[in-house]
């Protein structure tokens, strides 16, 4: 599929620069300086510019533990809710602890998506 | 560690997202200052820690005297013509337009001084920009700010701008501001006119002296009071002002004439606004007065909205579920009807039964909405995709990709992420 026509995943829009952006966004066009239109088409950029970021330029890895308190396969998107859950960076001695942290998940093999 | 990179991650993807949508702005027409105000994103006040400094904050210029703020760098955004640009064209005897003529104006010195003609407003072609309508007269005692500002709302908004040209032009010839160099001091004063004059438009009608403004000398004033009057003409064919009793604001606009000629010339959506005095005299307004007049008009249409109830706050509009109580609540409480059958909104009164089952429904008492409630709101939450996920009776294993974690108040990106949990 040509890159350009390629849809992304807009589930990155709920993390903390996608919700700046998005904030952003509204407050342009609360003050009429652009409008709604222009302001999709910035976050379809979005969609596409963090998916390539994290695929191209993160490489570290990550293993959490924790007890699974509920789970759910919607629409090829998977939900955790995940209780005293602990996370090991590569490079850091110290783990993160939290009490309970939400995942939401996209099929990676999507059809269309970069592999 | 993928908490340190997040910051350079993000700082990537905002660049990104700007330059991959300067093509997108540019197609819609629409200023590029309003893309730099997107570099401003607000990532730290998120993350509750500033990101690398570089990323941060590029301030917008904005000028007193610019209706419209500028673009700082002299990027991407040609002045964009109407298609209709000839209107603003006052043609001279020859029927050619007049090229602009480059200003040397003189200041207080004797020096010559050339002015540098704004980005974007550069016209090679002999100066046709869209609102060339006359040279602008070199003023006298003018420093080269003022000079520069005239000319800029001169090619702007031609005529319209003449109320504010004479602005600059009353402030350039009081004795206090005839030191060259003193811009702060004048944009201050004019700034201090203008709070001025939106406080005695606060306190009511202004009699007719007062709206002599006293920057203006008499000349002036007469000059900005033809223009608008010849501009009225324009719009309504010449047609006389009926007289009033009392002061009397009045609010013209083109559009509420319904139009049989065919698509609009942007004369159509020049409004005017005429204050009268008691005896059907007009008054004539400065610019920054009509600003204001405009003002508390829309401010008076906000409230009569807001009094409908639209745009309460959120917390004080009542959600379904509230309204569903309400609705049982009456309609247990009414009697049968007796005044033949109901319209539309009784049928929802009959339908009684539905709408309590529906409010129990509605009810958010059960514990899973709660809980996820509440995780977006603590913002623990990880956003990815899955390569796998397995299940063996109630172990679980995954393995995740490309995905980014907010938790205790940071965030972490990865690649790759392998989970384990039991049921």
């Amino acid at each position: 599929m040509a890159a350009n026509t390629q849809a992304f995943y807009e589930l990155y829009r709920r993390s903390s620069i996608g919700m700046a952006l998005t904030d952003t966004l509204d407050d342009l066009i609360s003050d009429r300086r652009i409008e709604p239109q222009l302001a999709m088409k910035i976050l379809a950029n979005f969609d596409r510019s963090i998916t390539e970021a994290l695929a191209d330029k993160v490489k570290a890895r990550l293993t959490f533990k924790g007890h699974l308190d509920t789970y759910r396969f919607c629409d090829e998107v998977w939900t955790f809710l995940i209780k005293d859950v602990t996370f090991k960076m590569d490079n850091q001695t110290q783990p993160v602890i939290a009490e309970k942290i939400r995942i939401v998940s996209c099929n990676s093999k999507r059809p269309g998506d970069p592999q | 560690m993928s908490n340190a990179q997040v910051g350079n991650v993000y700082q990537q993807i905002i660049a990104d997202v700007i330059e991959s949508s300067r093509v997108d702005f540019e197609e819609g027409g629409v200023d590029a200052s309003a893309l730099d105000e997107l570099r401003q994103v607000r990532v730290h006040s998120h993350l509750q820690r500033p990101l690398p400094s570089n990323s941060l904050l590029h301030v917008v210029a904005t000028f007193p005297w610019d209706p419209k703020p500028e673009p700082p760098q002299a990027i991407v955004q040609p002045p964009t013509v109407p298609s209709n640009a000839g209107s603003y064209m006052n043609n001279s005897p020859n029927g050619q337009p007049q090229p602009m003529p480059q200003m040397h104006p003189i200041n207080n010195h004797g020096n010559v001084t050339r002015i540098k003609p704004d980005p974007g407003m550069e016209n090679p072609a002999g100066g046709q920009g869209p609102y060339q309508s006359q040279p602008l007269p070199a003023i006298p005692n003018a420093t080269p700010a003022q000079q520069r500002a005239a000319q800029h709302l001169q090619n702007s908004y031609g005529q319209r701008a003449a109320a504010s040209i004479n602005a600059i032009q009353g402030a350039a010839q009081q004795p206090g501001n005839a030191q060259p160099n003193m811009q702060q001091h004048m944009q201050m004063q004019q700034q201090r006119q203008m709070q001025m004059q939106q406080q005695q438009l606060r306190g009511g009608p202004m009699p007719p002296q007062m709206a002599a403004r006293p920057s203006m000398s008499s000349e002036q004033y007469k000059q900005a009071i033809a223009t608008q009057t010849q501009q009225k003409n324009q719009l309504h064919g010449g047609q006389s002002a009926q007289p009033q009793n009392g002061p009397h604001i009045k609010v013209e606009n083109g559009l509420n004439a319904a139009q049989t000629d065919g698509a609009g010339d942007e004369d159509e959506v020049v409004g005017l606004v005429k204050q009268f005095n008691e005896n059907g005299e007009e008054i004539g307004m400065a610019r920054v007065e009509i600003d204001g007049l405009i003002r508390q008009k829309i401010e008076v249409m906000g409230q009569k909205m807001e009094g409908g109830g639209l745009m309460l706050p959120l917390k004080q509009a009542s959600t379904p579920s509230k309204r569903q109580r309400k609705v049982a609540r009456s309609a247990a409480s009414d009697l049968a009807q007796h005044d033949g059958p109901g319209s539309d909104d009784d049928k929802k009164d009959d339908d009684f039964d539905e709408d309590a089952i529906n409010s129990d429904l509605d009810d958010p008492d059960d514990g899973l909405n709660d809980e996820e409630d509440d995780d977006e709101g603590m913002g623990h939450i990880m956003l990815c995709m899955y390569d796998k996920v397995q299940r063996v009776k109630n172990k679980w294993k995954c393995v995740m990709k490309d995905g980014v974690l907010t938790v205790n108040g940071k965030e972490y990106v990865f690649h790759k992420a392998q989970g384990e949990y039991e049921w």
